[in-house]
């Protein structure tokens, strides 16, 4: 598009040009009604000085008669000069006994004003009946009264051209300093399509409305920038996380495909392979569940079904003591009865399991849940701990402490703990249970009446 | 069994089939949502396999249509998607039962097998009995050959679903969703513990052991049906 085109088409050309217009029909109308207004008021005044003329001659009429009036209009139809007053004196029958000749077009017998269209231009003509049937007409020439009116109209004019000119050239000026600045937002924004992520709006620094939208738009490209960041860590997490087990895989495939085929060994090589694979899809199953949950609103509070917390951590519980006897360890458990919650069960439970799995796995010899009536829940134990710098940290996807890098696990459990958490609008908090690890998820906003 | 399976990826159809062949069922394949919705109302099937994702009309939607119209055939939904709100949408719209990709091809088995043999719903015994063992639902006592076995309410649990399905393999996941509704794989071994522990508390010198352990599929409780 041409750069003339581009301007036309812009919303601030728009706006001069319908400034413009505006003044432009103010301008006319002004003019008009000022013309209209003017003439009528020329019209009256000259219409006054006839009516002062006329009874000049009137009085000259009542002292001297109609010899001194005749006398009068005679000298004053002598001395005129140009524009000045016309008069004549008739006789009833309508011939003109002395005066102007120029009003002789004047009908018989006319009483009042009336606007005579003459060779030398229009006058304006009061005719009067004096006694006897004598009618006097009193006259002045109308052009220079249009004259007056006309230049008036040519000056409203001029102005009113003038303004529309101002106008214009104002909603241009206007348009092309807005075009200037939008031009340099939207070059901001390409920039920051292109891959910019930390490119910002441009601010005038005159805090008014542009700036306010930019600096909301800066704001939404920072969460972005935050989020596109967060985003790209957990695919180098994932990356990482996942090149371990599978060129693992890819070793045991290979090393078993040079070997000799042998029945037994092949299998055990399949079976292995197969573990392998399989903490690679928990891995992949344990994000995509993160993901929906991360994606998912929160569960609305009063609406989600209502669930026996205590019955729910019971008998998970039960079954995580038993695990815990075989592996040597000892889990307490201590449930307060009757605890109602609005949620989902499966993700509850989910949560749960994350947390017991943690403990076992990285806790030491005593695990203990509790279930306190608000309900609150604390899983703890009492291995090493999680230092209180590294507690923030151990929440997000992937984090895991250096210590338990060799032990099993995605690295995904506290990430799934904190999101189901989020969706029952809680969260959890990890503290030192001295010695070891206590996590509490307080989920007394979701608590339900039974 | 015929067995009817709706799927349009080729691979994952031609290799499902293939399987389900060589352990000797009739397997008849529809590649599109329509295909399989016709097929489905039009023929006699023991257990339908459909995905949820088709081209045309969806798993979930030949499902309710089926439903709607009076077919009670157990249906298998194989998804992508293997998440606890699909899954109860899944569920809701009449499915039997619900399978995430990718799953082991054992598992599979294991599960149209479960859904062939689905017993329909009578009344509930009091008494569940296979072999030597036996359970009072009413009292919850555990008896193997006549003498009491000291069961903890997880291990009763665990029992019962096995005594309800004898001679079927069941899986470590069937195990987990039908005893602990947990519909994920905790990273502890929870239910190898389990099993476990049954099996010890079951055993009698002298006798079988009650549990078998397939390997790298599941346990089965009974001699196979």
């Amino acid at each position: 598009m041409s750069a003339i085109g581009r301007l036309l088409r812009s919303f601030a050309l728009r706006t001069a040009l319908l400034t413009a217009f505006g003044v432009l029909g103010i301008s006319a109308l002004g003019l008009g009604l000022g013309w209209l207004r003017s003439s009528a008021a020329l019209e009256e005044a000259l219409d006054s000085t006839i009516r002062a003329e006329a009874e000049l001659l009137l009085g000259d009429f009542q002292r001297f008669g109609a010899i001194g009036l005749t006398r009068a209009v005679e000298a004053r139809t002598r001395d005129r000069t140009p524009s000045a007053i016309l008069v004549q004196l008739r006789l009833p029958d309508g011939r003109p006994v002395a005066g102007s000749a120029r009003l002789s077009g004047a009908p018989m017998g006319l009483r009042g004003f009336v606007t005579l269209k003459a060779p030398e231009g229009p006058v304006r003509t009061l005719g009067i009946g004096i006694s006897n049937g004598f009618t006097l007409l009193v006259a002045a020439e109308f052009g220079a009264v249009l004259d007056t009116a006309a230049t008036l109209a040519r000056t409203l004019l001029a102005a009113g051209a003038i303004a529309v000119l101002i106008a214009l050239g104002f909603g241009l000026f206007m348009a092309r300093g807005l075009q200037l600045r939008l031009r340099r937002v939207s070059e901001a924004a390409e920039q920051v399509i292109r891959g910019d992520l930390a490119r910002r709006l441009p601010l005038a620094g005159s805090a008014d409305e542009f700036d306010r939208l930019a600096g909301t738009v800066n704001t939404l490209l920072d969460r972005q920038e935050a989020l596109i960041e967060g985003m790209r860590q957990v695919t180098v997490d994932v990356a990482h996380d996942l090149r371990g087990p599978l060129s693992r895989l890819r070793q045991r495939l290979e090393a078993a495909l040079a070997r000799a085929r042998d029945p037994n060994a092949d299998g055990a090589a399949f079976e292995a392979a197969l573990a392998e694979l399989d903490t690679v899809l928990a891995t992949f199953t344990a994000l995509l569940r993160l993901a929906q949950l991360e994606a998912g609103p929160p569960l609305p509070p009063q609406e989600a079904p209502v669930l026996d917390l205590s019955a729910l951590v019971a008998r998970l519980a039960e079954a995580y003591a038993v695990v815990a006897e075989e592996a040597g360890k000892r889990l307490e458990v201590q449930v307060a009865p009757n605890q109602h919650v609005h949620g989902d069960a499966a993700l509850l439970r989910q949560m749960l399991t994350n947390l017991l799995d943690n403990a076992l796995t990285h806790g030491g010899q005593r695990l203990r849940v509790t279930l306190h009536p608000g309900p609150v829940l604390d899983v703890a134990d009492d291995g090493p701990g999680i230092p209180a710098e590294e507690r923030a940290r151990v929440l997000r996807r992937f984090y895991r402490l250096d210590r338990s890098r060799g032990t099993p696990g995605s690295g995904l459990g506290l990430a799934l703990v904190a999101a189901v958490a989020k969706l029952h609008g809680t969260a959890p908090t990890l503290s030192d249970a001295a010695p070891g690890l206590r996590v509490r998820v307080d989920l007394s906003g979701a608590k339900a009446e039974n | 069994m015929r067995i009817l399976l709706i799927e349009d990826d080729k691979t994952t159809a031609d290799y499902i089939a293939k399987g389900l062949q060589e352990i000797g069922h009739v397997v008849q394949v529809a590649r599109t949502g329509r295909d399989g919705m016709l097929l489905a109302a039009g023929e006699a099937w023991d257990v339908i396999v459909t995905d949820r994702m088709l081209p045309g009309p969806d798993g979930l939607t030949i499902l309710r249509a089926l439903r709607a119209s009076g077919i009670a055939t157990p249906v298998l939904v194989l998804t992508a998607l293997g998440e606890v709100e699909r899954r109860v949408e899944g569920l809701d719209a009449g499915a039997d039962d619900y399978l995430a990709k990718p799953f082991a091809f054992s598992e599979l088995r294991a599960r149209i097998a479960a859904l062939a043999r689905r017993p329909t719903p009578t009344t509930d015994p009091v008494l569940l009995q296979v072999g030597d063992i036996e359970m009072d639902l009413l009292k919850r006592v555990v008896r193997r050959n006549g003498q009491p076995v000291e069961l903890l309410p997880t291990e009763m649990r665990l029992l019962e679903f096995m005594l309800r399905r004898p001679g079927q393999v069941l899986t470590k996941t069937m195990l987990l969703e039908g005893v602990w509704d947990l519909n994920f794989d905790p990273s502890t071994n929870l239910v190898e513990v389990h099993v476990s522990r049954l099996r010890r508390k079951l055993s009698l010198e002298g006798l079988p052991a009650p549990i078998q352990t397939m390997r790298g599929v599941g346990y089965m409780l009974g001699a196979p049906t």
